[in-house]
């Protein structure tokens, strides 16, 4: 929750105090951020005992647990918002 | 973006396994929350910067909660899929997908009610969730739509993977998935109880 609020702070600052000319610092600033975060989770992997045995004797069984249930998000997901929402005209063309 | 996301996770990993103590990265990573909060504060000035956002959003109505519904069956669906390819049950295979990238919530509930060896694979699988979620955004949203990046992510896209969101996709998507991350997050320890319950 305070995540959440935290980011309506910024939704504040952001529309009625933050120059429009910082907007590219703003999204750099954000993977720098995001990159921290990423390594963060890393290091407090590597930290968590017998993490190694862990994913050598339970990996697959977990991989398939995170693999199936994506997938069958995705496939849920995608013809419902081309139904309902008009997803197909939301696609990345840029990147 | 992908590849130091990569080169981030791994060196975090090779670090944290060394044993190392550099105070500088030690620091970081005991204060992660706070650099969870400033990135979510950037997150927030780039949705307020975008004008006209809200209306676009309250023009949904209740079609809001077609993605969460989509992520929480889809989810559900794999778990029991889940069953009969690794042998557990389908409460046990439901609970674990019940954990919607929740790792640590999921890894610590399902260790309880199931012990300790589901709890750790729920704990590995949704921290594999919200990993490979990272990976998987650009190109859903390349191939399929922006609104389905939200769904390999499920209950991690109102914080850790919303950045990758606002960087692949638009300001009201990140809205949506915001509001996703909330509905899934309060539906992760429902769910686990009704799994636990009912098959």
């Amino acid at each position: 929750m305070d995540v959440i609020l935290v980011m309506c702070a910024g939704v504040l600052v952001g529309s009625w105090f933050f120059p429009k000319k910082y907007k590219k610092v703003n999204e750099r600033l954000q993977v720098v951020c995001t990159v921290a975060l990423i390594f963060c989770m890393g290091v407090t992997l590597g930290r968590r005992e017998g993490f190694l045995e862990e994913l050598s004797t339970l990996g697959l069984q977990s991989f398939l647990f995170f693999l199936i249930p994506s997938l069958f998000s995705v496939a849920l997901v995608y013809p419902l918002t081309c139904r309902f929402m008009n997803g197909r005209e939301k696609r990345n063309k840029r990147r | 973006m992908v590849i130091l996301a990569v080169v981030a996770l791994v060196g975090g990993i090779l670090y944290g396994l060394s044993g190392v103590e550099v105070s500088a990265v030690s620091l970081l990573a005991q204060n992660s929350d706070l650099v969870l909060y400033l990135l979510m504060f950037l997150v927030g000035i780039s949705i307020g910067m975008h004008e006209g956002i809200l209306q676009k959003i309250k023009q949904y109505h209740i079609k809001i909660f077609i993605i969460p519904f989509g992520i929480i069956l889809g989810s559900l669906i794999g778990g029991a899929v889940c069953a009969p390819l690794t042998g557990y049950s389908l409460s046990a295979s439901t609970m674990v997908a019940s954990g919607l990238g929740w790792y640590s919530l999921a890894g610590v509930t399902i260790g309880n009610l199931a012990g300790a060896q589901l709890g750790s694979i729920a704990f590995l699988s949704n921290l594999m969730r919200e990993i490979f979620s990272f990976f998987l955004i650009p190109p859903i949203s390349r191939h399929l739509n922006y609104y389905t990046c939200i769904a390999p992510a499920a209950a991690t896209s109102e914080d850790t993977t919303l950045s990758m969101m606002i960087r692949f996709t638009d300001e009201k998507t990140v809205v949506l998935a915001v509001f996703n991350g909330i509905i899934c997050s309060a539906a992760v320890p429902l769910l686990i109880s009704l799994c636990n319950a009912i098959f």
